[in-house]
């Protein structure tokens, strides 16, 4: 069985771990089961791990560290969110948040299914260990912010039950304000510098390529104005004290904000990262 | 015979329960008082505010239960109006339905509460110490046992609580988590009010503080919980650091407005806060429900998310109450199949006699053969022996736990002439 095979056979069934974990997690939601959640949990975790196991091969399997895939670029989107997502189980009891984050691991995994298998993502001229370096921090605190703005999904709901006085089932369901809050903080917390440096690095690259810092290109506009928003957010959080639900529909409204940003931009502009 | 006699919240008024209740309590030796009773063998004894029970394994019928029925007027000192109104006298299978729905808080005032339990186990407990159980009753009592941890397990009645201090204890948890470290204010004193404390601080919070309007009586309060006393006018300056808030002062007006809490907020940067409103007419403004990160309940909403707790306790025990019948029937078939026993085990004896005898008369023949071809033998006759009987064995099992042990025990006993 040659490398490639393995890799597909991970690919496959890692795809369909997420799949079953992703409907445990909603199904969960719907009958406001827990128990559910948690054995979804773990089927999430099982395909964490062949997500990792089949980022191996394909590391194994390319040209070299600077020729990533397209597909494992997607991969790498779903197993970030995923580990991280699994990093906060550890520390807070918030099994239920995997029903917001799952969907979209599984539309990740859904879509590196799209792409071709050997083609590489980057084009030639662009393959540099800068580049890797921006993509990979850029990933990783891009999907610390939809885990902030997951969380603060969850916190709007729970908010809106607790002031409405309805301590129901779905509101058992829910963790707690506190867990969420906290795990908005700490996503923003982190999130924010690891997008930073990754940004630094994509810059340092395009003097290099460009001798320019900032081309104008609208997804660089587009990530600066994700970047001094969290950064705005951070700041209120850490400075001026605003928390809580405040945070949460903030954090919930800027992430739509950019995820339509992102797709206009994709589909009407042409723009130096049209790889992506 | 499974005979239960006794009398509870529903069948009789506190006056009658403190009555019997006292009554028994006095009796030193309650359980061998009642094993002197004619035809009593086994007996457990179970009392609590809500109920006095006693559970006894018997044999003969109407006498006994007169006997029993006398026993526990004359310890309570009842009338016999009282005898005749209050206690109920279930047997068989009625009996062990109602132990069973005892142990599993299906009877209990408030349903689903866990006290029960422990109350029947220490009862059994002091039963077993003085040897008042035996086979019968050791059996009821652990498939009782059973009974409640599967009705626990299975359903949710015992989910979701059902007291205003319990569920200001769920909400608190459902805003901060883990209660570990909180602090408390507690504004005025009352009972409502101290208990929801005892509760929080039961589940990790820390530190409390007690505002009052006399410094005395706050002093009072505090003491209770190792906390500290404030003066009323000094509460501003302690919301700031409180996280739980519980008021109930005996004021006319608000004693912490909208104002208040929105000072608060801004000093606290913003930190949940959770008011508890007990006070009748309302201490809290409330308007100060519309700040953000504030979250006020008042008696009402905390009695309204009670009220719809003890609903989903009702449905569950529908389900709790199939469990009760299917253990019911489990251990009915266990006692009737018992029925069978005394003529299985002289079925099995009068066969084992027959084969010594059998054996003995051919042991001049036998002595010819080996030692090792003489276990054979043993051995071949034994295995006919058990193959002939396991047939009858099995069927009167089975008949005697699905129908009656009458016909069939009185069948063999009369076939293999067992009474000769």
């Amino acid at each position: 069985m040659t490398l490639l095979s393995i890799e597909l056979i991970l690919f496959k069934l890692s795809l369909a771990f997420c799949a079953l974990c992703t409907f445990g997690y909603l199904l969960s939601l719907l009958i406001k089961r827990v128990m559910l959640a948690k054995a979804s949990t773990w089927v999430l975790m099982i395909a964490f791990g062949l997500l990792t196991v089949n980022l191996l091969t394909a590391f194994i399997n390319s040209a070299g560290p600077l020729n990533l895939g397209s597909r494992d670029f997607f991969l790498f989107c779903a197993w970030a969110i995923a580990g991280l997502y699994l990093g906060f189980q550890f520390k807070t009891k918030t099994r239920s948040l995997g029903a917001f984050i799952s969907p979209f691991i599984l539309l990740l995994m859904i879509a590196a299914a799209g792409q071709e298998t050997g083609k590489s993502l980057l084009p030639e001229n662009l393959q540099s260990w800068l580049t890797t370096l921006h993509l990979a921090f850029a990933i990783i605190g891009e999907a610390l912010f939809v885990l902030a703005s997951c969380a603060g999904a969850m916190y709007v709901i729970q908010n809106g039950l607790l002031k409405h006085k309805k301590l129901g089932k779905m509101s058992r369901l829910l963790p707690s304000l506190h867990d969420l809050d906290r795990i908005n903080h700490l996503c923003l917390l982190w999130g924010f510098p690891i997008l930073t440096i990754g940004i630094i690095a994509g810059a340092v690259f395009a003097g290099m390529a460009w001798n320019t810092l900032w081309p104008t290109d609208p997804k660089i506009i587009w990530s600066l104005a994700a970047w001094v928003i969290y950064g705005f957010l951070l700041h209120q959080r850490l400075a001026i004290g605003w928390r809580g639900s405040r945070m949460a529909v903030l954090s919930c409204a800027v992430f739509i904000l950019f995820l339509l940003s992102f797709f206009v931009v994709r589909f009407c502009f042409t723009t130096l990262h049209d790889f992506i | 015979m499974i005979l239960l006699i006794g009398l509870n919240h529903k069948t009789a008024p506190l006056a009658v329960r403190e009555k019997l209740f006292a009554g028994c309590e006095e009796k030193q030796n309650l359980l061998s008082d009642v094993l002197l009773l004619p035809g009593v063998q086994e007996v457990l004894y179970i009392s609590t505010c809500n109920r006095v029970e006693l559970v006894c394994v018997m044999d003969g019928e109407k006498e006994t239960i007169q006997g029993a029925k006398r026993f526990l007027s004359q310890s309570g000192g009842l009338t016999d109006q009282e005898v005749a109104d209050c206690l109920y006298v279930y047997r068989d299978r009625d009996a062990i339905r109602h132990l069973f729905r005892v142990t599993s808080s299906l009877d209990s005032l408030v349903m689903g509460e866990t006290q029960i339990l422990g109350q029947v186990k220490e009862a059994y407990r002091q039963a077993l110490a003085q040897n008042a159980t035996g086979l019968v009753l050791n059996r009821l009592l652990h498939r009782s046992f059973r009974t409640a941890k599967r009705v626990r397990t299975e359903t949710a009645i015992a989910e979701n609580p059902v007291s205003v201090s319990f569920a200001a204890v769920e909400l608190a948890k459902k805003i901060f988590g883990s209660l570990v470290g909180k602090k408390i204010v507690l504004i005025g004193a009352g009972e409502m009010a101290e208990l929801a404390s005892v509760h929080l601080i039961g589940n990790g919070a820390e530190e409390i503080t007690v505002a009052n309007r006399s410094e005395a009586q706050g002093i009072a309060v505090a003491e209770k919980f190792h906390g500290k006393a404030i003066l009323l006018e000094n509460l501003d300056a302690a919301m700031i650091d409180a996280d739980i808030v519980i008021s109930s002062t005996g004021a006319s007006g608000y004693v912490v407005t909208e104002e208040s809490v929105r000072q608060s907020m801004r000093k606290r940067k913003n930190r949940l806060l959770f008011l508890i409103d007990i006070a009748v007419p309302r201490d809290i403004e409330p308007s100060a429900d519309s700040i953000e990160n504030v979250y006020l309940y008042n008696i009402d909403n905390l009695q309204d998310i009670v009220d719809e707790n003890m609903k989903g306790r009702k449905k569950e025990a529908l389900k709790a109450e199939g469990i009760v019948e299917e253990e019911v029937i489990h251990y009915n078939s266990w006692i009737k199949e018992l029925e069978a026993v005394p003529t299985i085990v002289s079925l099995r004896a009068k066969a084992e006699g027959i084969v010594r005898q059998e054996l003995e008369k051919s042991i001049g023949w036998m002595q010819k053969l080996s030692e090792e071809d003489r276990e054979k033998v043993d051995n071949l006759v034994q295995s006919v022996v058990n193959k002939i009987l396991h047939a009858p064995v099995a069927v009167m099992k089975e008949e005697s736990s699905e129908v009656s042990s009458k016909g069939i025990v009185e069948a063999v006993r009369q076939l293999f002439r067992l009474d000769e």
